[in-house]
């Protein structure tokens, strides 16, 4: 066990960690990318308003079952396009309603998806500091018992290996984070393409 | 061998007639790729594998070479447009992301992203022949109409700095919105528009006084604020127009140039940045990042009329003279 290599190590945290302060209203923020809070209906619609349908959507079935199918992201977005444009028929005054229900029921389902995905990024993030900390100050009480020429080799030896597991687990979670980042931008791409073939729809 | 501009903003051609076929190349920062649109069609006839991180594009003058800046690489690709090969490739220095022209087009200044300089390259030498200290994160690159200004914004030092290009040294900076990300002048010359897409405004600036004349804001009806990100700027060559790309807003503002009032907004792809105009002005193309396509918008009418899929991340986009 080479536990000189831990300084280094912790210096490089504090490396990883400093991108992921970047913009300072969002300080548990870990994603390069930087953060959206909430998606605008009026980004990705320029329809029919949706102001008045509210919840509406939910009590409709049809329009319940249509929305958790193309939400889904393990439904082929083919797949999905191909059940808007099944769904959004009838008379005009049909279809802007279909299609207002259905724009309306997916945004707020997928905005909310999004939502909690960022919210467990920031969480798991908060942790990762307090693990950098923890591994920071693992490091420096290793380094004291190690110049101590009476110290219990059990102790130092413990304390290396629980730094050993801290690291571990914080350059894991380090990938699975990176990873989890995109998530919150595919999902935006999946409303943005849905609410253009809803629009689609209606012409 | 003669130079065009960066982002193909072509010549005023009049035209009379059925659609013609110009040509229209994309580049993919995601895919490394290079996306070729015919015009007539709206049909994407080829995909040319580039460097890695394709993002500033455009045409030499002589329109024989489309210039790829391979931010990855380090480098400017060529791509030879009989063969729609890459052939050759520029010294860039390091992460090179937008470019433009001197007017006489044989020397290339390049925006480094990530070292704080404007490279100036020799095109046909195909030397690096010297560089200019800018601020930080250097993006946004325009020459003005008359050869005598260049312009560089710094993203993250907020300015916009005006470089003499013979001398090659900075001789003033002037202040804008945060991360400045492009720069446009008026086809006159009498003013630089500078988008600052953290600030989410459109500074106008008086390039003889350097001094920012009026700032355009936008607002679009049930958007947030912090989504409307203004970066590319395209403008009329009659100077009445202008186009801003609002990224995550996904819409294009359109701009009244001389009254600088926003008339509409047109609602395009997914986190649109740059844009180009067709020669004849008929049409505007925007590149969409997130929805990976390319939105065709009829200048007249003001409205979307088609939409092409391309590569991953659509970046930057050149449209033939021709």
């Amino acid at each position: 066990m080479n536990y000189a290599v831990f300084p280094i190590v912790v210096c490089s945290f504090a490396a990883l960690l400093s991108p992921l302060r970047a913009d300072p209203r969002y300080p548990d923020w870990p994603c390069t990318q930087p953060k959206v809070p909430e998606l605008s209906a009026a980004a990705m619609w320029d329809g029919p308003s949706i102001e008045n349908v509210g919840n509406t959507w939910q009590a409709d079935l049809k329009v319940r079952d249509l929305v958790e199918l193309i939400a889904a992201r393990r439904t082929p977005l083919e797949a999905a396009r191909k059940a808007i444009t099944e769904f959004v028929v009838g008379t005009p005054a049909e279809k802007e309603r279909k299609a207002k229900q259905a724009f309306a029921g997916l945004f707020e389902t997928l905005n909310g998806q999004r939502r909690e995905v960022m919210d467990g990024l920031e969480r798991v993030s908060r942790k990762e500091v307090n693990l950098a900390a923890k591994i920071k100050s693992d490091v420096a009480r290793l380094r004291e018992l190690q110049d101590k020429p009476d110290a219990d080799q059990t102790e130092i030896k413990d304390l290396a290996s629980e730094i050993e597991w801290s690291t571990r687990i914080f350059e894991d979670r380090r990938k699975t984070i990176r990873y989890v980042c995109e998530v919150p931008t595919t999902i935006e791409q999946r409303i943005f393409a849905l609410a253009r073939t809803i629009q689609q729809s209606l012409n | 061998m003669q130079l065009h501009f960066v982002l193909g903003i072509g010549l005023v051609t009049l035209f009379v007639g059925n659609a013609y076929a110009y040509t229209a190349y994309v580049s993919n920062e995601k895919s490394n790729t290079v996306s070729k649109i015919d015009t007539s069609t709206w049909k994407v006839t080829k995909t040319i594998r580039v460097g890695q991180r394709p993002r500033g594009i455009g045409y030499t003058k002589d329109q024989k070479y489309v210039l790829v800046a391979c931010g990855d690489d380090d480098a400017i690709q060529l791509i030879d447009t009989g063969s729609d090969t890459v052939v050759d490739s520029l010294p860039s220095g390091p992460d090179p992301e937008l470019f433009t022209a001197g007017s006489d087009g044989k020397l290339l200044y390049v925006a480094n992203e990530n070292d704080n300089t404007v490279t100036i390259i020799d095109i046909a030498r195909r030397t690096q022949i010297g560089e200019v200290q800018v601020g930080v994160e250097p993006e946004g690159m325009v020459m003005s109409p008359d050869g005598k200004i260049l312009i560089n914004t710094s993203e993250t030092t907020n300015m916009a700095h005006f470089i003499d290009p013979v001398k090659r040294e900075v001789v003033a900076s002037v202040l804008v919105d945060q991360r400045p990300r492009f720069a446009a002048f008026t086809p006159d010359g009498s003013e630089l528009w500078v988008s600052s897409e953290v600030g989410g405004t459109v500074a106008v600036i008086d390039p003889v006084k350097y001094s920012v004349k009026h700032k355009i804001e936008f607002t679009i009806p049930g958007m947030r604020a912090d989504h409307i990100q203004p970066v590319g700027i395209n403008i009329t060559e009659d100077g009445k127009l202008a186009f801003v790309a609002l990224g995550p807003a996904n819409h294009i503002a359109v701009v009244d140039a001389k009254t600088y009032k926003t008339l509409k907004y047109l609602l395009v792809g997914a986190r649109v940045w740059h844009m180009a105009f067709t020669p004849d002005e008929k049409h505007l193309l925007t590149t969409n990042g997130l929805s990976n396509d390319v939105s065709v918008i009829d200048v007249a009418s003001l409205k979307v009329v088609n939409t092409v899929q391309v590569g991953e991340l659509p970046w930057g986009i050149a449209i033939s003279d021709h």
